[in-house]
């Protein structure tokens, strides 16, 4: 796996004053202030975009595929997350707003929630065939799959093996559109509209899949503008779709992008849905402490409220998941899949995982043991004669963290404003 | 054990009836363990049976110790509680067996499986439990070397 430059979150160093904002809302302590300038530990980054949040400079950004990029293919496919949905108010429906992607230069485009509605029942089907473990735990968030392999190795195997909807969607249309639309394979590019910046490390460095079936992600906030100045050019049209409405949309599959919605239409089966950062990393210790073995499906997603909650979004999310609620309620038990078909598609491994889950290596203090226990000591040394005021003025998010990095020989003592202080004054 | 400069020492402290803070040493002492490059199998099991260990103190005492002692080859865990005791530790042992309260059950705990759960996921088990004094669990885990896996 590439790991170098694999993520999809970078500061911009121009714009980055060295303020101490992101530091602590990282959550598994990935970024350092160095020389006046964060900086973002790679092997400890899981795209979360929390960093991305809360910067008052505007200096986390997310690499996300550009329009113009699209331009080396042939043939453009954008299958958006139901999250776009959600973007535009109450008076404009889904189908104009895949009809305005069309407009503004995609070839085809696709709805994903009948696609989401397949998983859904893909996975009642996994969970009936296979008892133990429990909980499974869904893996549509590459933040959640990327933060067990790096915090909760034990529980790899508890992702559940079936793909996202997102490439489940791509790779049909790898396999049915070549011959549909007499284009070659590799002239067709098929990309994801989405709210969240993790989707692009998804693709370019996947968990699951040897290559993704994805040619890349746009962020729902670069292309929103374009969209919505197609929409206003366009009344006529969305009359049209009004009275003549060309996609029938999954009423199960429709909420997917809900804290609970992937979960919503699973029959026989107890869920649990957990969404932001600091709950899903409370629930996922509590199952690596063998709690919740009576809960078959844990949806984890590590933004608020669910995907509707991504960084790259443009609506507020509040509104966002009313707009939602309101075309889930509209779209009723709706059921566009027949479960016979999904059945056959996942007898032939056609939804799996091409590979397991795998852990990330370890980031032990020493990889001899002795020295990891000498090390281990000395930190907490350190530890005591820190002030344990969290500053984040060493350039480490917390106190703790800085006797780490310096027992790891990132950092020293003397970094500590308090600290130098001190010796100063003797 | 070997000598005390080849061990990792770290003292945990929890409150009876402080349920709020469920988990919390537990994961703390998994966190510690990662650091010290165990094998995911060790922290796995040391974490399950620290979870339990300290559930049953906040369940069940007043007040307790969680000694953590770790070297190359074995984690120990110790748990010394002030509290009512275990009046017969045979039956404690037995799986589904709980003199939880109904509160305790709603909340989903006292399922009979704490001590049982810690026999299950370590490697030596030694219960020494006085009615109305307390009750001290010594818990070792053997890590089979250290690695990645």
């Amino acid at each position: 796996m590439n790991t170098k430059n694999a993520h999809a979150i970078h500061i911009t160093k121009d714009k980055c004053i060295g303020c101490v904002h992101c530091l602590s809302v990282c959550p598994t302590r990935a970024i350092r202030v160095k020389d006046g300038k964060a900086t973002i530990i790679d092997e400890l980054c899981i795209d979360c975009g929390e960093c991305l949040r809360v910067c008052p400079h505007e200096a986390v950004h997310s690499h996300t595929t550009s329009f113009a990029a699209l331009d080396v293919f042939a043939y453009k496919v954008a299958i958006p997350s139901t999250v776009l949905y959600g973007q535009f108010g109450t008076a404009v429906l889904p189908n104009e707003i895949l009809s305005a992607l069309r407009r503004i230069g995609f070839d085809e485009v696709y709805d994903l929630s009948s696609i989401c509605e397949l998983n859904c029942a893909a996975t009642e089907e996994y969970l009936n065939e296979h008892p133990r473990p429990r909980p499974y735990i869904t893996s549509t968030c590459p933040v959640v799959v990327r933060l067990v392999q790096q915090r909760y190795p034990s529980l790899c195997g508890q992702i559940l093996p079936i793909e996202p909807p997102r490439e489940i969607a791509a790779k049909i249309l790898r396999t049915i559109l070549p011959k549909a639309v007499g284009v070659p394979a590799d002239k067709i590019g098929i990309i994801h509209l989405t709210p969240c910046p993790a989707k692009m490390v998804s693709i370019n460095s996947p968990a699951t899949l040897a290559k993704s079936y994805l040619d890349g992600a746009i962020s729902i906030r670069d292309i929103y503008s374009q969209i919505l100045s197609s929409l206003r050019k366009s009344e006529e049209d969305a009359l049209m779709r009004h009275l003549f409405p060309e996609t029938q949309f999954s009423g199960i599959g429709m909420g997917w992008s809900l804290s609970g919605g992937e979960t919503r239409g699973l029959k026989a089966h107890r869920a649990v849905a957990v969404s932001g950062i600091q709950d899903t990393m409370r629930v996922l210790d509590q199952v690596e402490a063998g709690l919740l073995q009576d809960i078959d499906l844990l949806e984890c997603t590590v933004c608020p409220d669910g995907c509707v909650g991504g960084p790259l979004e443009v609506e507020n999310r509040f509104l966002a998941k009313s707009r939602i609620l309101e075309l889930v309620a509209a779209a009723g038990e709706h059921a566009v899949v027949d479960h016979k078909d999904v059945s056959r598609l996942y007898h032939k491994n056609f939804l799996s995982f091409d590979h397991p889950v795998s852990a990330v290596e370890s980031r032990p203090l020493d990889h001899d043991p002795t020295k990891a226990i000498r090390k281990a000591k000395r930190r907490e040394k350190i530890f005591a004669d820190l002030p344990r005021k969290d500053c984040g003025v060493c350039g480490a998010p917390d106190c703790r963290t800085l006797a780490d990095d310096i027992v790891r020989g990132y950092a020293h003592l003397e970094d500590c404003p308090f600290v130098k202080n001190k010796k100063e004054k003797r | 054990m070997p000598a005390a400069e080849a061990v990792f020492r770290q003292e945990f402290a929890v409150k009876g009836g402080d349920f709020a803070k469920a988990g919390v040493v537990a994961c703390r002492i998994k966190e510690l363990l990662k650091d010290l490059g165990l094998n995911a199998a060790a922290i796995r099991r040391a974490a399950i049976a620290a979870y339990e260990a300290e559930m049953n103190v906040i369940m069940y005492a007043w007040e307790g110790r969680i000694d953590l002692a770790v070297s190359p080859g074995e984690v120990h865990i110790t748990v010394d509680d002030r509290g009512p005791g275990i009046v017969d530790v045979e039956l404690a042992m037995t799986e589904g067996y709980s003199t939880a309260t109904p509160e305790m059950r709603e909340l989903g705990f006292g399922a009979g499986m704490g001590l049982p759960n810690i026999k299950r996921n370590s490697d030596v088990l030694h219960i020494d439990s006085r009615t109305g004094e307390g009750t001290r669990l010594k818990i070792v885990i053997l890590t089979n070397g250290h690695g990645t896996t």
